[in-house]
């Protein structure tokens, strides 16, 4: 099965702290691959708004506070409908390979959570010296689990409230233990059926 | 990488985090296992410290001392000694010629530190002689410090933050945990998780009201009949606790008379709840065995604030729920320490350590520990005075000290008419703010990070934050500064070397504190005062064996009739105004205004928060500009569309300082702690039909007022005229 991350709604208090490490732990930062989320020597002061891209989002209704973001599907949709074989399944998550990226915006477009973004950034090469613009590069976004950081992803280790988990094949299988008890448990006890 | 063990600079909870520090530069943060932290963090501490490294963002950091010889002249930077003599020279000749209580001074609760306030009154004191000294907790939590000393004894949170998750039964009244203090937001949520019911009073679907499991909607400006209803409910049922109340609490009889109009019934109409969902709140209340009531600005923040904290500490006392751990009162302190410039004696009636100035035992000890042959015996003035005072010509000098009241006082126009009006205005702080604009004397200070103390927070324990980076440009500490203007004033009282040294004479002055040693306090001591002795290990809960802190030693029962907020909606003001927090952002902003990920999140010029009902008969869409009008001034903000709040009722941030809501809000105070009635005025929201104009005018306005702020920070010496 693959991991994803899970949100608690009743834990979510829409602070959006998780927004801001997910930005920092994407952005251009030299942050060394040890570091903590609060490591940010060249994160913070390279955000902008207009670089603020986190890859999960807060939503806020009149009854719920929660981040929506990519569930890692099984089948996935955006992997199904890449038409450039950029999206895979590596280490039970779903990655993006950004190099085959092309910005076809199919892969938002099939994405039933709004997991999905494709942001663009213009391209600079340096030739004998001197940076020329060179057309645009395309990525699209989503969660990779900050595969490959010993910290593990960073909104989880930042939220205040705990409202945040990797959700592990064991995980899932104890959760669902656990709701099977209660199901049973809950069951009104009936003497006789007619 | 060096860490440096510090505590978060914004809210009162208290967190412990370490600067992590690279060639004498701030380059993140990380949480620490403080006592009421437990190693989480909010955004703000977690990202909140880059101001210190001077981002320029909204504001840049004052690096050199500025003056200004007459108030149509540029800033001009000089030495220290220039500035200190200008100052000095300027203050003593307002003493000379208006006497002392022509002076006003501020404390600061912000990042300064125990230690600084502490300096900061004695200067007041000693130096100028005036009891003139206050600092914001007039603004937010002054009226449960002004109603808990008369009903308990005590103004502070009677219990600590980390009980709150082992209450059984949470009232959040006027509260709003998530927005205001993430980290006590967390501690409901485990009180829920682990059993606890919570009932949230709000008019907003506040993020506690999501989990909780009674939520009462009460009208805007309605606190102090439901308060009285409650106490009649628990009264009529016989919910109360009558052995304890027999025992324990005085004024009963009276305080029954006075609640026995305010019936469920009788208040559905002002409070807009049903008499039903009253009964069950008290039910749910007092049959649980331990109770904690939180609160914040949604109490205090009205003309009628004073008689509804003193209505909160009734109903714990009624139900006997004071004395023991996991229940209390708890007005949970806004600022990280706000708490700590009230215990350091930073308001106009108190010494440190609570002593009365009206007492002239105190007074004697003060003088004779200062070295002065006298104190001043008059209650001093609250900063909420001073526009009218300095208008009147009662006031000629003000000291602000780490505060920007052109930004957070109510109805800033009549602020600047104040400001106008004043001889002198000297302003020590890190931030060219909007204040320090209007200011003839600059003094430039070292900032959190830069400097080491102890901060209270909001449930009274003493912290340690120590210094993480060098200062850069010529700034001094507070202490320092204060020590400087001492010496050239004629007093040699205030020279220190360390805040180990301010400390000390603190703590030998005052038996709230003895035991609270700066060297019990290191790394992540933590000392909730009273602390009499150094074998004392502080005190998480208050009044033990239910002695309050009352001349009698019983907690008194004490109702006032309730009373409608001033001003009323009419056909051309329609809507209500509440002014509220959002998590990102903190107090005037001259702090996380110039963080980059805390701006990312939210930026000017705010939002104004309303109902679809009440936009869509605007015809306002959320994102919109929109204009919001009083009877005091206009500005633009944001439309943010949401069924959480509450139709009738439009709801701003205080931190813009485009969409400045304190423009709008009247300047009605609470007749005994003078805080301002921020939670309601009376305005109308225009809808633009030009957006693109709206934008353009917003992002204009924005760069000129950061042009304006960064050409007076930038002011050049004077160049010498040839001879």
């Amino acid at each position: 099965m693959n991991r994803f991350i899970v949100a608690e709604p009743a834990k979510c208090i829409g602070c959006r702290t998780c927004e801001i490490a997910c930005a920092l732990a994407h952005g251009a930062s030299a942050a060394p691959a040890d570091a903590g989320a609060g490591y940010l020597a060249t994160g913070v002061a390279g955000l902008t708004g207009k670089a603020f891209e986190p890859r999960l989002k807060v939503i806020k209704t009149l009854n719920v506070s929660t981040p929506v973001t990519c569930r890692h599907c099984e089948d996935a949709p955006c992997a199904n409908a890449c038409p450039n074989g950029a999206i895979s399944t590596r280490d039970h998550t779903i990655q993006v390979d950004q190099s085959r990226c092309i910005g076809c915006k199919t892969c938002m477009i099939a994405c039933p959570f709004g997991a999905m973004d494709v942001v663009s950034y213009p391209q600079i090469r340096e030739f004998a010296g001197v940076a020329i613009a060179d057309g645009v590069k395309a990525a699209a976004h989503k969660c990779d689990l900050c595969l490959g950081k010993s910290g593990g992803p960073a909104c989880i280790s930042v939220c205040p409230t705990d409202a945040l988990h990797v959700m592990t094949e064991a995980s899932a299988a104890e959760t669902r233990a656990l709701r099977q008890l209660r199901a049973a448990l809950d069951t009104p006890r009936v003497e006789a059926v007619a | 990488m060096e860490k440096h063990i510090s505590v978060c600079p914004y809210c009162g909870s208290g967190c412990k985090l370490a600067l992590l520090v690279e060639n004498d530069k701030v380059v993140g943060a990380e949480a620490l296992d403080g006592v009421t932290n437990q190693g989480e963090l909010c955004l703000k501490g977690w990202y909140g410290w880059d101001f210190i490294n001077d981002t320029k963002i909204l504001t840049p950091r004052l690096k050199k001392p500025m003056i200004r010889r007459t108030r149509d002249a540029d800033f001009e930077a000089v030495s220290w000694d220039e500035a200190i003599a200008f100052a000095a020279g300027r203050l003593s000749e307002i003493k000379k010629k208006h006497g002392p209580d022509s002076i006003m001074l501020t404390g600061s609760s912000r990042g300064t530190g125990n230690e600084s306030n502490y300096v900061a009154q004695k200067f007041a004191r000693a130096v100028i002689g005036t009891n003139n000294i206050d600092c914001c907790a007039r603004v937010c939590h002054g009226p449960s410090v002004a109603g808990l000393m008369v009903t308990l004894g005590n103004g502070a949170m009677s219990n600590s933050i980390c009980e709150i998750e082992d209450t059984d039964c949470i009232l959040c009244f006027g509260y709003n945990a998530a927005d205001s203090h993430p980290i006590v937001a967390r501690r409901i949520l485990k009180a829920k998780e682990k059993g606890a019911k919570v009932i949230t009073c709000d008019p907003r679907f506040i993020e506690t009201a999501r989990i909780s499991d009674q939520w009462l909607q009460l009208n805007n400006g309605s606190n102090m009949a439901l308060v009285n209803a409650f106490a009649n409910v628990l009264i009529t049922e016989g919910l109360y606790d009558a052995e304890y109340v027999a025992n324990n609490t005085e004024g009963f009889e009276e305080y029954k008379k006075t609640v026995a109009k305010y019936t469920p019934e009788y208040v559905e109409e002002i409070t807009g709840l049903k008499a039903e969902e009253i009964r069950r709140a008290m039910r749910t209340y007092a049959s649980a065995k331990t109770a904690t009531i939180l609160w914040g600005m949604g109490v205090t923040q009205w003309g009628q604030a004073v008689d509804v904290v003193k209505g909160l500490s009734g109903l714990a006392l009624l139900t006997g729920n004071l004395g023991k751990p996991n229940v209390g009162v708890g007005p949970v302190r806004g600022q990280n320490n706000v708490q700590g410039a009230c215990d350091m004696g930073a308001l106009p009636n108190v010494f440190p350590g609570y002593y009365y100035v009206t007492d002239p035992e105190a007074r004697a000890k003060f003088a004779k520990a200062w070295g002065v042959a006298s104190l001043p015996d008059k209650v001093g003035m609250s900063i909420t005075d001073v526009p009218h005072a300095a208008e009147e010509g009662k006031l000629k000098a003000m000291y602000i000290f780490g505060e920007d009241p052109a930004q957070t006082e109510p109805d800033l126009a009549a602020v600047r008419k104040g400001f106008e009006a004043l001889e002198l205005i000297i302003v020590q702080d890190i931030f060219m703010t909007k204040t320090a604009m209007f200011a003839d004397v600059i003094l430039p200070a070292t900032s959190w990070g830069e400097h080491d103390g102890i901060f209270s927070s909001a449930d009274r324990g003493f912290q340690r934050f120590y210094k993480a980076v060098n200062a850069k440009g010529d700034v001094k500490h507070d202490w320092e500064i204060y020590g400087l203007m001492a010496k050239a004033m004629g007093y040699d009282g205030i020279d220190y070397h360390s805040t180990e040294e301010i400390w000390n004479e603190l703590i030998s002055l005052c038996h709230l504190y003895t035991g609270a040693t700066f060297e019990k306090l290191a790394g992540l001591g933590y000392i909730q005062w009273p602390c009499p002795d150094e074998s004392h290990p502080g005190t998480p809960w208050l009044y033990a064996g239910d002695k309050f802190q009352t001349q009698s030693g019983k907690g008194l029962l004490f109702a006032s009739e309730w009373r409608p907020p001033l001003e009323k909606v009419d056909a051309e003001y329609p809507l209500g105004l509440c002014t509220v927090r959002e998590v990102g952002h903190y107090s005037c902003r001259s702090m996380t205004g110039n963080c980059a990920a805390l701006t990312t999140l939210a930026d000017e010029p705010g939002y104004v928060t309303m109902n679809p009902i009440d936009a869509d008969k605007l015809g306002i869409k959320d994102q919109q500009l929109v204009w919001v009008a009083s009877r005091r001034g206009k500005v633009i903000a944001r439309a943010m569309v949401t069924e959480r709040t509450n139709v009738g009722v439009v709801y701003m941030t205080y931190q813009w300082w485009i969409g400045a809501c304190n423009e709008l809000t009247v300047h009605h105070v609470d007749p005994i702690s003078k805080t301002p009635e921020y939670k309601y005025s009376a305005v109308k929201v225009e809808k633009i039909a030009d957006q693109m104009w709206a934008e353009n005018h917003v992002v204009k306005e924005y760069s000129k007022l950061k042009k304006g702020l960064a050409d007076a920070a930038n002011s050049p010496a004077r160049v010498s005229e040839p001879a």
